[in-house]
């Protein structure tokens, strides 16, 4: 269900592996750590029968954990948080297409896409029955109009990048030098069924859902067309009434609350079953409460549950704990160049302090981020071994070692490097002689993790490396990223931070020559010629795309630029009276797929 | 007094002015912007650059205070960056909740704190005085959000008497289940609040009622001959209410500042929440909104105070 473009802000994904101090009791021993130590299925399988009058008759209860309201808008376009994608989840979003368990698009959905590598033109076609919940057809001019809202001059969108001056015409409209979207066009009509994207290069990565270059959801421009798009994101098409094509219909929004459903009949897809749909926010201070009350049916997947709510509800009665592995990753991050504003290229600094890769592999195997995860986790995070979070099951090198705790092979690296104990001192001195402080920028959490972050501390302290917290203590997050963004800063030197990803995984706008989100200036022609590889014409090929980034994977790890840090599980407790439940991304009728054994939850 | 009244509203305007551009330069003194919390590795920089270049938020802050006070005198605060729609109208969504909730606890604690601060001064020394003094330090002491997780749990999820999120159904349509369904949303914390908040009024009232009960007027009042009840009802209660009614102002401003930790653990849409977000968000727009009507309330509300006081107690008179 996670088709559409999952683009969690930093700070989301700094909650979703936030954990609060607590003892572990996880029984189970993962001495290798590689792998999560827990082993969750997105799936529950319920034994018991559907109970049809209850399905008809009920209320299915969601909720949707989050210490603020949500913002309310409807539209992927213009949303920029979790939370809305999730409040109206069962409308789905205007998903286009359909996807197999790696995200790849498949036939089936509401439209069918093909590429055409010669034409260098993507054809999108819709379902023949494909229609609005107000009963409106959905035309080839929907699929269009979310590239006019994205591109517009005047748009509060944030989607827009580089990547979509591919399509042609579409620079010429973002400037506002056109009116039209050149590149797009109807061979049936706006009011036909098929729009074909013409693009100045097409990519391997245009066969996954959440690539940044064909955009994954439709905008019923009949409904909003006469809402300025700058006022689009306030309008009450968006906010209050709008429409939708998947399998329900919203019935009722209650700004910043709830959020409440029922079927939509208009749905070209298996029809779906169940009376009314409710999501409430829940305040994460009693989400672990009103599930072990037995309140709600599930969490809305995608919603964040933290480690210590794993703790409190894995074993409460009448709940199946589902998940998967979360679109996610804890990282470490090295400060080893600077961006060029000139040239707009990161630049790698010979000399920068960071520069010597024995002295951050050393970092790296210095830290003990087993224990941590084991400690603070409880089961739902472990050490991360690559950049790439297992939820790709074909892209993640599981046979990737990572970085285990090694404090003789670190100690062994410094001393190789020539990063050592000079003149009696406790701390290891630079290659050169001269004294060595390493600052570790670290954004201010939850008690859990300013114990984490000090265990980091002790750890490099151990291996003799004078590192502090840049200035002394823990960063608010906006000092954070604003330090880090700066083209030039010398102030962290080594930090922590975490990235959601979008369903298509290639990190070029992380990790690219060119990237500003390169936080850390590592480059290498090595590097760009990897993440090139990724979507080189021989990419078309899935192994090779596969082997493309597993090697990618291999390198990085190897240079310690940018380290793996942990991965966690995305989960959902699930109440026993539901069935058909499944949050793989495979599922892609997930909303009508749920139906329910009982009239009352359990 | 009008005369003083008018004095004190135009000493204001500067007030406000001076307030509005310390509140400009602090927000915007803050490390961040609008848009750091929204970096991910699909919202392109360049894109990000642009938004912060129309919405004016690359030029020096003079030119930006100018176009702020020019839309507000056209009745235009801005828009939130994070909500993406109207200061005005996300306040007023906002302001409606936590003034009900607000006015309702209010009046509870009122409800609760006068009986309960006059009957302890009354049998100062005595076992209702112990009682209620033991209970409103045991209030104080304990911290509101534990009170209020408790509550939530006991009587929300326990019991399930009370609803646990939001501050309507979302199935109330009709006009009567609507206001039914808020009053119902509001009834557990307003009823925590009050039960929770009553030591300020109940201690000073007390005081206020021992000292009056010794005082000259009183004790002449009883050798002629007042009833007891009439003497607490005409004598000591109304001189009482002195210091209470000198706060009544400013818990009118507190009316609008809403509860932080009430509208987390209730899930409750209000103003507390919104200025909290708006500053961890970088929303300009709304962090100065929220200060500049705080301040104006505040100012409001001393002004208030001082007529309050000078309605309940002749003696004072604003010169």
């Amino acid at each position: 269900m996670d088709k559409k473009k999952l683009a969690l802000s930093a700070m989301a994904v700094l909650a979703t592996v936030s954990l609060a101090a607590c003892s572990s009791k996880n029984s189970s021993s993962s001495e290798n750590g590689t792998t999560a130590s827990l082993k969750l299925s997105p799936t529950f399988n319920n034994k018991k029968a559907t109970n049809a009058s209850a399905t008809k008759n009920s209320t299915l209860k969601l909720a949707e954990p989050n210490d603020s309201p949500f913002q309310g808008i409807s539209d992927q376009v213009l949303s920029t948080n979790q939370e809305d994608a999730d409040v109206f989840a069962p409308g789905g979003g205007g998903s286009l297409f359909n996807v197999d368990k790696n995200y790849k698009i498949i036939d089936g959905g509401l439209a069918n896409q093909r590429i055409n590598r010669k034409a260098k033109t993507v054809t999108i076609t819709l379902q023949k029955d494909a229609k609005w919940s107000n009963g409106s057809k959905v035309t080839a001019k929907d699929i269009e109009y979310p590239y006019e809202v994205i591109a517009n001059k005047n748009t509060t969108s944030q989607q827009y990048s580089a990547d979509f001056n591919t399509i042609k015409g579409m620079a010429a409209y973002h400037t506002g030098k056109a009116k039209t979207i050149s590149g797009i066009t109807f061979p049936d009509g706006e009011k036909g069924r098929t729009a074909v994207i013409h693009l100045t290069k097409v990519t391997p990565a245009m066969k996954y859902s959440g690539n940044s270059f064909i955009w994954g959801t439709v905008e019923p421009y009949e409904y909003i067309k006469n809402v300025p798009i700058a006022k689009l994101a306030s309008s009450k098409q968006v906010r209050k009434n709008p429409i939708f094509t998947g399998a329900y219909k919203l019935d009722k929004v209650v700004e910043g609350e709830s959020t409440t459903w029922s079927p939509n009949k208009y749905y070209y897809g298996k029809t779906p079953q169940i009376k009314h749909i409710s999501i409430n926010v829940v305040s994460s201070n009693n989400i672990d409460k009103a599930i072990q009350s037995g309140k709600y049916d599930f969490t809305v997947p995608g919603s964040v549950l933290h480690g210590t709510d794993y703790k409190e509800l894995k074993n409460v009665k009448n709940y199946k704990i589902t998940g998967q592995p979360a679109l996610a990753y804890d990282y470490f991050g090295f400060n080893v160049g600077h961006y060029d504003t000139k040239t707009q290229k990161n630049v790698m600094d010979k000399n920068s302090k960071m520069a010597n890769k024995n002295l951050r592999q050393a970092m790296m195997y210095a830290l003990n981020l087993d224990a941590v995860n084991k400690k603070f986790g409880n089961g739902i995070t472990w050490r991360a071994n690559t950049l790439i979070p297992p939820i790709f099951s074909k892209y993640y090198d599981s046979s990737s070692k990572g970085y285990p705790l090694n404090i003789k092979k670190a100690d062994k690296l410094l001393t190789d490097a020539g990063y050592k104990k000079r003149n009696g001192s406790k701390w290891r001195s630079d290659p050169s002689g001269k004294k060595l402080t390493i600052y570790f920028g670290a954004m201010t959490g939850t008690s859990a993790q300013a114990a984490e972050y000090q265990d980091y501390l002790q750890q490099w302290h151990k291996v003799g490396l004078n590192v502090q917290f840049t200035g002394g203590k823990t960063m608010e997050m906006n000092s954070f990223y604003s330090t880090l963004q700066k083209p030039k800063q010398s102030s962290i030197d080594v930090y922590a931070a975490a990235w959601g990803v979008s369903s298509e995984p290639t990190p070029t706008q992380l990790y690219g020559e060119d990237a500003t989100y390169n936080m850390g200036h590592f480059v290498s022609k090595k590097n760009t010629q990897l993440m090139n590889e990724m979507n080189s014409d021989k990419a078309w090929n899935d192994t090779y795309r596969t082997k493309a980034f597993k090697q990618w994977q291999k390198y990085m790890n190897e240079q310690a630029a940018v380290a793996p840090g942990s991965f966690s599980y995305n989960w959902v407790p699930v109440n026993t009276r539901v069935k058909g439940f499944d949050m793989g991304p495979a599922n892609n009728s997930f909303w009508s797929n749920l139906s329910l054994t009982s009239s009352s939850l359990k | 007094m009008w005369k003083t009244i008018l004095r004190r509203f135009l000493i204001m305007i500067p007030e406000v002015i001076i307030l509005s551009i310390l509140v400009f330069l602090l927000a915007k003194a803050m490390p961040g912007d609008p848009f750091t919390g929204s970096i991910n590795p699909k919202a392109d920089p360049a894109q990000i650059k642009h938004l912060m270049r129309i919405n004016g938020l690359y030029d020096p802050w003079y030119q930006q205070y100018w176009n702020w006070v020019v839309h507000l005198f056209h009745g235009n605060l801005g828009n939130s960056y994070q909500y993406q729609e109207p200061v005005t109208r996300l306040i007023a969504g906002r302001a409606g909740n936590t003034l009900w909730l607000a006015l309702f606890t209010m009046i509870l604690t009122y409800a609760f704190a006068l009986p309960m601060g006059v009957y302890a001064g009354r049998h100062e020394g005595k076992l209702p005085d112990t009682i209620i003094r033991v209970y409103t330090y045991v209030t104080y002491c304990i911290p509101f959000f534990v009170i209020l997780v408790l509550g939530i749990w006991i009587f929300g999820y326990v019991f399930g008497w009370f609803p646990t999120t939001g501050s309507i159904s979302s199935d109330a349509s009709s006009w009567l289940s609507t206001i039914g369904s808020r009053f119902y949303h509001i009834l557990l914390p307003g009823l925590l609040g009050a039960l929770f908040g009553t030591v300020n009024i109940v201690q000073y009232l007390r005081s206020e009622v021992i000292d009056a009960k010794h005082s000259d007027y009183v004790r002449t009042a009883r050798s002629k001959g007042v009833p007891n009840k009439d003497i607490y009802r005409h004598h000591i209660f109304r001189n009482s209410l002195l210091p209470i009614a000198a706060f009544a102002g400013y818990s009118i401003t507190g009316l609008l500042n809403g509860s932080i930790f009430t509208e987390t653990v209730f899930s409750y849409p209000g103003m507390g929440l919104l200025f909290v977000n708006s500053i961890s968000y970088r929303d300009y727009t709304v962090i100065t909104a929220l200060v500049l009507i705080y301040g104006i309330l505040n100012l409001i509300g001393t002004l208030l105070s001082d007529i309050i006081l000078s309605i309940v107690d002749p003696r004072i008179r604003i010169q």
